[in-house]
C-alpha cells in the first residue's frame, strides 16, 4: 500500500479498487509492526479512523465524496488541537490535556474527509532540532536508528518517510518540518506566512509558526495544501491570497527554461559537509541543463540569521509559554506556600530544559534593560533581512541552497548553530519553503530547499515538482525498518 | 498649604459597552454567573488568537474625537507582561508605544475658573478577571476566580497631572464621564467597575518648577473615594515635607474603610513588563474617511449644548446643568419643547417638571427617562392645558398621576373625569355666593380684617367644584362679593 502515491490512492479510492479502511488497516498494520522501533507515534486512533473509513466507503459508494482526498489517512503532530483528544506538544505540562475546539486546518481536513490517523511525537513545544526534548519518547531516523530523525516535526517525518502514513502535518518555526523532511528522506514543505491558518496551533514563535506539510512527493502536498490553505477571520495574519486557487496552468514541460535562480553567496562562508556541496553543486548542474539561469546572489544579513531568529523567538516563547501556569489547566504543583511558590514549582517540575532555557533568553532580551540593544536591534536586521530578500526577488525567482548543512547526526551528537540558516531565513521574512530530497549517501538521505518570495507557493510547488522529476528520487524506496 | 501646590495625574479604566468582548465573541454582560461568559480565547487555551472587535477601537477613536485627541493612523497591540491568575495569559494586551489617540484636551469648567487638562493618550487594551478571596465575611484559604470580565475591551485614558485638587479632579471625572456617556462608548457606572481610576499625587512647593516625588494610589471605586484619597494623601505629602522628610516613590492603595493610603510596593519592585508588540495581531490602520465617519456620529457635546440652552431657553444654571447632566433627559426636555404650542411660555414650565415631578417619579421606580411612561407628546398636551389655564396645578398633578400609569394624552383623562378647569365666571358667582353663605363665620372675619379667613371660603368652593374651579378667577370673585 504504501508504494502507491496519494493521487494514485485517491483514484483507487473513487474506483472502489480499495476501500478507505483498507488503507486504515494497512497503515495501522504497519504502524504496529515498525513503530514500536521508529516511535513516531504518540497515540493511535485505532477505532476512530476505522469508524471514520466506514463512513468514507459509504460517502464514495453513493458518489458523495467529500474531496479528492477523502478516505486517505494523515498523521497529525501533537501540537495541533482535535476536539475531544489529547494534545500534549510533547510536553508534561500538558499531559492528560483534551482539546475542546478543532483547529482550523483540522476543521478542514474533516470537512474534506481525511481520516486522522494519530498524534506524532516531537520536541517539546517544538523547541528542538531532533525530537529529543520529547517529554515521552524517543523517535529515531527509520533509515538508520543510531541517527536522529530531526525536529521538531520529527514524528511527522518519519511516519511518512516509513510508509506508516501517505502525509502528515507538521509546524515550522525554524525549519522544524523541512528539516525533519530532509533527514527522513521525504518532501517538507513550509507555506507562506499567513497562506494556513495559526487558529488551533500550540504557539511556539507567533511571528514565525506556521503549518506546513510532509509528503512523500511534491504532487502529494500540492494535493493537501489546497484543503488546508485560505484565509482565516479566526488567524488576524492569514491573507486573502486567491492565485493557488487560479485555474492558470504553468507550463510543466517549460516551467524551468528561463527561470532564474538564486544562489547565496554566502555558501562558502559555512562548513558544509562535502557530501552536501557536492550534490548540490551536482543538482545546479542539472538544473542548468533544463535552462534555468543560475545567478550569484549576495545577503550579507545571512550571518545574522541565527543570532536573529534566537533573540525573536526567545522572546516570543517567554511570554506564549507564560499561559502555562497550572491554574486552569495542565500540570499543577501539588504543595506550595503562595502564589509565586505555586507558579514557579509548577514550571519547574513540568517544563523541559530546552523550553526553560528558552524563556530565561526570551525574558532576558525583553527586560527594560536589553530591549534596545538586543531585542530591537534584533527587530531591525529582521527588516533589514526582508527588505534585502524582496530586491533580491525582483532579480531572481527563487533560492536555491542545500536544506541543512550537515548530515543527520547520530544521537548525542550537535547539529552547528548553522545546520538550518537557510530554512530559518524562510521564516524570519514568512517566505515559503520546500526541501525535496536529493539522493542518499550511505543509506542516509540529504535534500535540497527552494524558497520563495511571499505568496509565491503556487509557482513554488510547480517549480519543485518539475525538479523532482529531474532528479528520478526513489520515492518507492523505503527504509528497511524491521 | 500655601507653600505646596498638589499635582495630579489621573489613569481613567472605562469598560467600552460593546456587545462581545475585545478579542473573543463572548458577551460582556454584567452579573452573570460566574466563568459562564467565556470562551477558549479568553480562557487562554493553547493555541488561540486574538480576533479585534473593531466596535471597541471605534469607541476609542470617538472618545479621543470628542476629547480634541490626535487619532494615529497605524498604531499596535503590545503585550504586558506579568503573572497573576486574573489575566489568563499572562500577559496583558494592551498598547505600548502607538496608542490610538495622543494629545488630546478637556476644558475643566468650574463656578469660577476654566482650565484645560491636557490627556496625554487613550489606549485600547483588554481587562482582567476577578479574584475573590473571601466568602461573605468570611475569609477563604484559597481563592476563586471569575474570568466572565477577562478580556472585555477598556480604554485607559491618561492625564497630565495638571489637576490641582481634590474638587478638580472630582469635576474632571464628572465632566470625562458625562462627555463619555453622551458619546455611549460606556455606561461609566462606577459600582459596576465600568469606571475605574487610578490616581497619581505629587506635591512640590511653588517656587520649585520640577514636579515632586509621584504616588499613585490604586483602587478607588467612586469619585467621593477619589476625593478622600487625593486629600488624605495631599496631608500626608505635606506632613512628610514639612518635617523636611523626603517622600519615597511608591504605588499606595486605598483603604474606604479607614480612609487612609497604604503603601503597597516601592520603587524597587516595580515590575518589568517587557512590553513588545503583539505578534499575533496586525497593525490597527485607520482611515480618514473612519474617523470623518465617527466625527459625524458625534452628537452635540454638553458644554455646547449648555451654551445653546442658555440663548435658546433663557434657563437658569441650576435647570440647566440638571437638563444637560444626562443626554436623554436633554433630549426629552427639548422634544417636548418640540411638541408644545406655546413654546417660549412652555421652557421654564417644563424644566420644572421634568426636573421635579416626572425624575422624582421615575427615580422613585428606578426608571430611566427613556422608559419613561409618559412620551414627550403627551408632556407637551399637559403643560398646554396649564398654560391655557385649563387645568389647575393641582389637576395637573392629579392628571400626570393617571398619565404615568396609562401612559395616555392628558385630554382623554380630562374627558373621563370630568375635570377640565371651570372659568365661567357666572357659573362661579353662584357657587362663591352659595360659599359666602355656608362659611358666613369665616367671611365675617375676613370683613374684620383676617385676611387668612379667605382660604376656607376658597377651600369650600374647591370642594364643590370637585377642584376644577380656576383658583385665580375664584380669588377675584371673592374679593369682590366680600368687599361690597
Amino acid at each position: 500500500m504504501f508504494f502507491y502515491k496519494v493521487k494514485e490512492l485517491s483514484n483507487k479510492i473513487l474506483f472502489q479498487d480499495i476501500s478507505s479502511l483498507d488503507i486504515i488497516n494497512s497503515c495501522i498494520k504497519r504502524i504496529k509492526k515498525i513503530d514500536s522501533k521508529l516511535g513516531a507515534f504518540l497515540k493511535l486512533n485505532e477505532h476512530k479512523a476505522i469508524h471514520d473509513a466506514l463512513n468514507s466507503n459509504n460517502r464514495i459508494t453513493n458518489g458523495k465524496r467529500l474531496s479528492i482526498l477523502d478516505g486517505l489517512p494523515i498523521a497529525i503532530k501533537d501540537n495541533i488541537m482535535v476536539k475531544n483528544e489529547s494534545m500534549t506538544s510533547a510536553s508534561k505540562y500538558l499531559k492528560g490535556y483534551i482539546s475542546p475546539y478543532d483547529a482550523t486546518v483540522i476543521k478542514k481536513l474533516k470537512k474534506a474527509g481525511i481520516i486522522l490517523l494519530g498524534r506524532t511525537n516531537m520536541d517539546e513545544f517544538a523547541m528542538g532540532c531532533s525530537t529529543e526534548t520529547s517529554a515521552y519518547q524517543k523517535t529515531v531516523n527509520p533509515w538508520n536508528i543510531k541517527y536522529i530523525p530531526g525536529g521538531s516535526s520529527g514524528g511527522s517525518a518519519v511516519s511518512v518517510s516509513a510508509g506508516m502514513v501517505p502525509f502528515a502535518l507538521g509546524s515550522d518555526t525554524g525549519g522544524s518540518i523541512r528539516q525533519p523532511a530532509s533527514f527522513c528522506g521525504i518532501v517538507g514543505y513550509k507555506p507562506t506566512y499567513g497562506l494556513v491558518s495559526r487558529y488551533g496551533i500550540c504557539a511556539l514563535a507567533s511571528s514565525f509558526d506556521q503549518i506546513g506539510i510532509l509528503a512523500k512527493t511534491v504532487e502529494d502536498t500540492m494535493l493537501l495544501i489546497n484543503i488546508i490553505k485560505g484565509i482565516d477571520y479566526k488567524d488576524p495574519t492569514t491573507c486573502d491570497y486567491k492565485e493557488l486557487n487560479d485555474n492558470k496552468h504553468y507550463n510543466n514541460k517549460n516551467l524551468l527554461k528561463g527561470l532564474r535562480i538564486g544562489i547565496p553567496k554566502q555558501l562558502i562562508n559555512y562548513r558544509i559537509d562535502n557530501v552536501i556541496l557536492d550534490s548540490f553543486n551536482e543538482s545546479i548542474k542539472k538544473l542548468e541543463l533544463e535552462g534555468v539561469k543560475i545567478l550569484e546572489i549576495d545577503i550579507p544579513e545571512y550571518k545574522y540569521v541565527p543570532a536573529l531568529y534566537k533573540v525573536i523567538m526567545c522572546a516570543e516563547v517567554s511570554a506564549n509559554i507564560a499561559t502555562f501556569d497550572g491554574m486552569r489547566y495542565g500540570y499543577r504543583a501539588f504543595e506550595s506556600i503562595d502564589l509565586n511558590d505555586e507558579y514557579s514549582k509548577t514550571r519547574a517540575e513540568s517544563l523541559g530544559y530546552e523550553v526553560k532555557k528558552r524563556i530565561l533568553f526570551g525574558t532576558y532580551v525583553l527586560s527594560k534593560k536589553h530591549y534596545n540593544d538586543i531585542f530591537l536591534h534584533a527587530q531591525k536586521i529582521r527588516t533589514l533581512l526582508i527588505e534585502r530578500l524582496e530586491k533580491i526577488y525582483k532579480k531572481c525567482d527563487f533560492i536555491f541552497s542545500p536544506a541543512t548543512m550537515q548530515m543527520p547526526v547520530k544521537f548525542g551528537e550537535h547539529l552547528t548553530e548553522d545546520c538550518d540558516v537557510f530554512l530559518i531565513a524562510a521564516n524570519l521574512a514568512g517566505l515559503p519553503g520546500i526541501t525535496i530530497p536529493y539522493k542518499f549517501v550511505k543509506n542516509l538521505p540529504l535534500g535540497v530547499h527552494f524558497m520563495g518570495s511571499r505568496f509565491s507557493d503556487k509557482l513554488l510547488l510547480e517549480v519543485a515538482n518539475n525538479f523532482e522529476k529531474i532528479i528520478g528520487f526513489n520515492i518507492n524506496k523505503f527504509p528497511n525498518c524491521t | 498649604m500655601n507653600n505646596y501646590e498638589a499635582s495630579i495625574g489621573l489613569e481613567i479604566h472605562v469598560q467600552i459597552n460593546t456587545k462581545s468582548k475585545l478579542f473573543c465573541e463572548c458577551p460582556t454582560s454584567f452579573g452573570e454567573i460566574p466563568n459562564s461568559n467565556i470562551c477558549v480565547i479568553c480562557t487562554s487555551q493553547p493555541g488561540v488568537l486574538p480576533i479585534l472587535n473593531k466596535k471597541a477601537v471605534e469607541a476609542v477613536i470617538k472618545t479621543g474625537l470628542a476629547l480634541n485627541a490626535r487619532i494615529n493612523k497605524k498604531c499596535f497591540f503590545a503585550r504586558k507582561q506579568y503573572f497573576y491568575p486574573d489575566i489568563p495569559k499572562n500577559y496583558q494586551i494592551t498598547q505600548f508605544e502607538y496608542p490610538i489617540c495622543q494629545e488630546g484636551k478637556l476644558i475643566l469648567i468650574t463656578s469660577n475658573i476654566q482650565k484645560v487638562i491636557n490627556i496625554t493618550r487613550i489606549h485600547l487594551e483588554e481587562d482582567a478577571g476577578k479574584l475573590i478571596h473571601e466568602f461573605g465575611n468570611k475569609k477563604l484559604d484559597y481563592s476563586l476566580l471569575d474570568l466572565n470580565r477577562a478580556g472585555i475591551g477598556l480604554m485607559e485614558i491618561v492625564t497630565e497631572p495638571e489637576i490641582n485638587s481634590a474638587n478638580e479632579a472630582a469635576t474632571f471625572l464628572n465632566q470625562l464621564k458625562n462627555i463619555i456617556e453622551y458619546l455611549n462608548t460606556s455606561e461609566c457606572n462606577m459600582e459596576e467597575g465600568n469606571m475605574r481610576c487610578d490616581v497619581n499625587v505629587s506635591l512640590r512647593n511653588i517656587v520649585d518648577k520640577k514636579l515632586g516625588t509621584k504616588i499613585e494610589i490604586k483602587n478607588m471605586n467612586s469619585i467621593s473615594g477619589i476625593k478622600d484619597a487625593i486629600t488624605y494623601e495631599i496631608n500626608r505629602q505635606r506632613y512628610i515635607l514639612e518635617s523636611r522628610r523626603k517622600i519615597k516613590q511608591e504605588t499606595r492603595l486605598w483603604d474606604s474603610n479607614r480612609k487612609v493610603t497604604r503603601s503597597m510596593r516601592d520603587k524597587e519592585n516595580t515590575l518589568d513588563y517587557r512590553y513588545f508588540i503583539d505578534p499575533n495581531l496586525i497593525p490597527i490602520t485607520i482611515t480618514e474617511t473612519l474617523i470623518k465617519n465617527l466625527n459625524s456620529e458625534i452628537p452635540e457635546l454638553p458644554i455646547l449644548k449648555k451654551n445653546r440652552f442658555y440663548k435658546e431657553y433663557l434657563l437658569n444654571e441650576y435647570d440647566i446643568n440638571f437638563l444637560v447632566s444626562d443626554k436623554n433627559i436633554a433630549d426629552y426636555f427639548e422634544k417636548t419643547v418640540f411638541f408644545s404650542k406655546n413654546k417660549k411660555r412652555a421652557t421654564k414650565i417644563i424644566a420644572n417638571w421634568i426636573i421635579t415631578d416626572l425624575m422624582t417619579k421615575l427615580n422613585e421606580n428606578k426608571l430611566s427617562i427613556k422608559e419613561s411612561p409618559i412620551n414627550c407628546e403627551n408632556m407637551a398636551k399637559l403643560i398646554d392645558l396649564i398654560i391655557n389655564g385649563d387645568i389647575s396645578n393641582k389637576i395637573a398633578r392629579m392628571i400626570f398621576e393617571d398619565m404615568y400609569i396609562k401612559s395616555s394624552d392628558p385630554r382623554n383623562i380630562l374627558r373621563e373625569k370630568k375635570l377640565l378647569q371651570i372659568s365661567d365666571k357666572k357659573c362661579l358667582t353662584e357657587i362663591c355666593n352659595k360659599a359666602i353663605i355656608k362659611n358666613s363665620k369665616a367671611a365675617l372675619e375676613f370683613k374684620n380684617g383676617k385676611q387668612k379667613a379667605i382660604y376656607a371660603i376658597v377651600g369650600f368652593v374647591m370642594k364643590e367644584t370637585k377642584g376644577c374651579a380656576n383658583p385665580k378667577l375664584i380669588n377675584s370673585i371673592l374679593l369682590e362679593l366680600l368687599t361690597k
